[in-house]
């Protein structure tokens, strides 16, 4: 479904993605680790197109990676990037409804309110609140929710479960798990690597812009150097 | 008297509001000051004036006429000048400096292919007068009132409520991540220097009534900055009540002390209120800009 072939990302002279490659199928959750640093949203922001590759091929769906940004999301991949970037100034239903801008199917948008809500109940309540005054972890669901409120084909997802409480954590990998189910296809980089590992059909381990490692999330999760790397145990 | 220069400076703040709200409404979503804005306002006059006199237009289609042509020519503006420079996410003062060859350029365009001569409206534009509560009031002030109030209420009601304008707010709080919600960042840009352009031919049309026209009427355009910044750089909200403001301050100051203080008032105000609030009566303060 995604293919990404030797790519590289610049800073400037900053090389902060030095040939990396790797591919994510239909219908699967794949994960991304590594420290701090290491180039994870890099890769993100450039699937986005946001931030253009200095070379390497991105193919989603066969095709080369569209141009710009909001055709990257027409066609069908939606990024959820670290650290929320709500619309602070809008309230939590205009954020809501900027999720669904490019979608013209009106009983398919409240379908997936009413789903988003099961989730994440809080929003319900607060939808004339304005998005910049929710707490710290109402706010990252808010953005895991306008993300869905796109119903993209694929989503990338840059820390979902930063700030959100264990619990939350839980209702959120369960939700993963659930939209896989409905037929999402998954990317994502998490802080949390053993959550992220456990639901992942496949995982990469990134080290200073490099894939050094690659495997089931399983295999992973058991191998000692990662454990002893990204899950803080000590060896 | 007293009623007849309220509704003046009423009538001439709505002009001040309808100017300053196109440059907040820029400035809010491309965080530059396009000093073009006022060349944009003046070709909206010149506009107005010639669908007047050449082709004896009714008002209604005089304005609609310099709202369209107004704003055709701030989005070809933005096309032509900004939007390479937005691409390479050029710095705001690149922008700006950019505005103000864009001003001169059109400024002397003007001189080159119209003249320097002023020009004025066709006189049943101008004469009309009511009598209102006793008080003599021009038909052309009422109208201008009545056009910035609607214009300005359209917009208000079009930003609140529909998906685009809520996408163009979108846009002022995160534009990289408006692109990410699948909206086109150029073809909104665009769209707001239409909304702004159209305003700038509508204040235009009505400015050019009042006084004359001419090329460089654009710099009475320095009153919409004026109004923007007492108001609060990028609040709406605040470009209206600063131009409301700024309009009947002036005109009071015209009527009871001396005209030619008029000027010299406005800065003082300005400069006051910048000392004493330095974000504007309804500007963000930057600590709350995320
Ligand atoms: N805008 C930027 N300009 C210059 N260097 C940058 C920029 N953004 C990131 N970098 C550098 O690129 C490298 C990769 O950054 P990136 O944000 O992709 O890391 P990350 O893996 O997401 O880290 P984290 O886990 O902390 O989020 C880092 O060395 C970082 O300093
Ligand atoms: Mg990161």
């Amino acid at each position: 479904m995604l293919s990404v072939k030797d790519l590289h990302v610049h800073y400037g002279k900053i090389h902060a993605v030095r040939g990396v490659s790797f591919h994510v199928e239909e219908k699967e959750i794949v994960s991304i680790v590594g420290a701090n640093g290491a180039g994870k949203s890099t890769i993100m922001w450039t699937l986005a197109h946001v931030l253009k590759p200095s070379s390497g091929e991105i193919t989603f769906l066969g095709l080369p990676l569209p141009e710009k940004p909001h055709e990257v999301v027409h066609s069908g991949m939606c990024l959820v990037p670290e650290r929320r970037r709500l619309f602070g100034a809008l309230t939590v239903s205009e954020n809501l409804v900027m999720g669904a801008y490019m979608r013209k199917d009106a009983e398919g948008i409240r379908r997936d309110m009413e789903r988003t809500f099961e989730l994440f109940p809080v929003l319900k309540g607060r939808l004339n609140q304005v998005a910049g005054t929710l707490s710290g972890g109402e706010q990252q669901m808010l953005a895991i929710a306008r993300a869905l409120m796109s119903s993209p084909r694929m989503m990338l997802l840059d820390e979902p479960s930063l700030g959100l409480a264990p619990i939350l954590v839980d209702r959120l990998m369960d939700a993963i798990v659930a939209l896989r189910e409905s037929g999402m296809t998954i990317l994502m980089v998490e802080q949390n690597a053993d959550r992220a590992l456990e639901i992942s059909d496949r995982a990469y381990v990134l080290e200073v812009g490099t894939i050094i490692m690659e495997g089931s999330g399983k295999d992973l999760l058991d191998d000692p150097v990662v454990r002893k790397a990204y899950l803080g145990e000590l060896a | 008297m007293f009623l007849q220069t309220l509704f003046t400076g009423l009538s001439v703040g709505g002009i001040y509001a309808l100017m300053a709200v196109g440059y907040s409404l820029i400035f809010s979503i491309l965080n530059f000051s396009n000093f073009a804005h006022g060349s944009v306002i003046m070709l909206g006059a010149y506009m107005g004036l010639g669908l007047a006199s050449k082709f004896g237009l009714k008002l209604g289609f005089v304005v609609a006429g310099a709202m369209a042509g107004g704003g055709l020519l701030a989005v070809l503006n933005e096309r032509l000048a900004y939007r390479k420079l937005r691409h390479r996410n050029a710095p705001s003062l690149y922008l700006m400096i950019s505005a103000m060859g864009c001003s001169v350029f059109l400024e002397n365009m003007v001189y080159v292919t119209i003249g320097s001569r002023f020009y004025a409206f066709p006189e049943f534009f101008t004469r009309r007068v009511v009598t209102f509560l006793g008080s003599s009031v021009s038909v052309m002030d009422l109208f201008a009132l009545a056009f910035s109030l609607l214009a300005i209420g359209a917009l208000g009601l079009f930003l609140a409520r529909s998906r685009t304008g809520i996408a163009i707010r979108a846009g002022v709080c995160d534009m990289t991540m408006c692109s990410l919600m699948g909206v086109d960042t150029d073809r909104l840009v665009a769209l707001v220097f239409l909304l702004a352009g159209a305003l700038g031919g509508l204040a235009g049309t009505f400015m050019g009534v009042r006084y004359l026209v001419y090329p460089t009427m654009g710099w009475i355009t320095n009153k919409a900055y004026i109004a923007a910044v007492i108001g609060g750089l990028g609040s709406l909200l605040g470009a209206i009540v600063g131009g409301v403001i700024l309009g009947v301050v002036e005109t009071f100051i015209s009527a009871y002390v001396s005209s030619i203080l008029r000027d010299v008032f406005s800065f003082t105000i300005l400069i006051a209120l910048l000392v004493c609030m330095p974000n504007g009566l309804f500007g963000k303060s930057m600590e709350e800009r995320v």
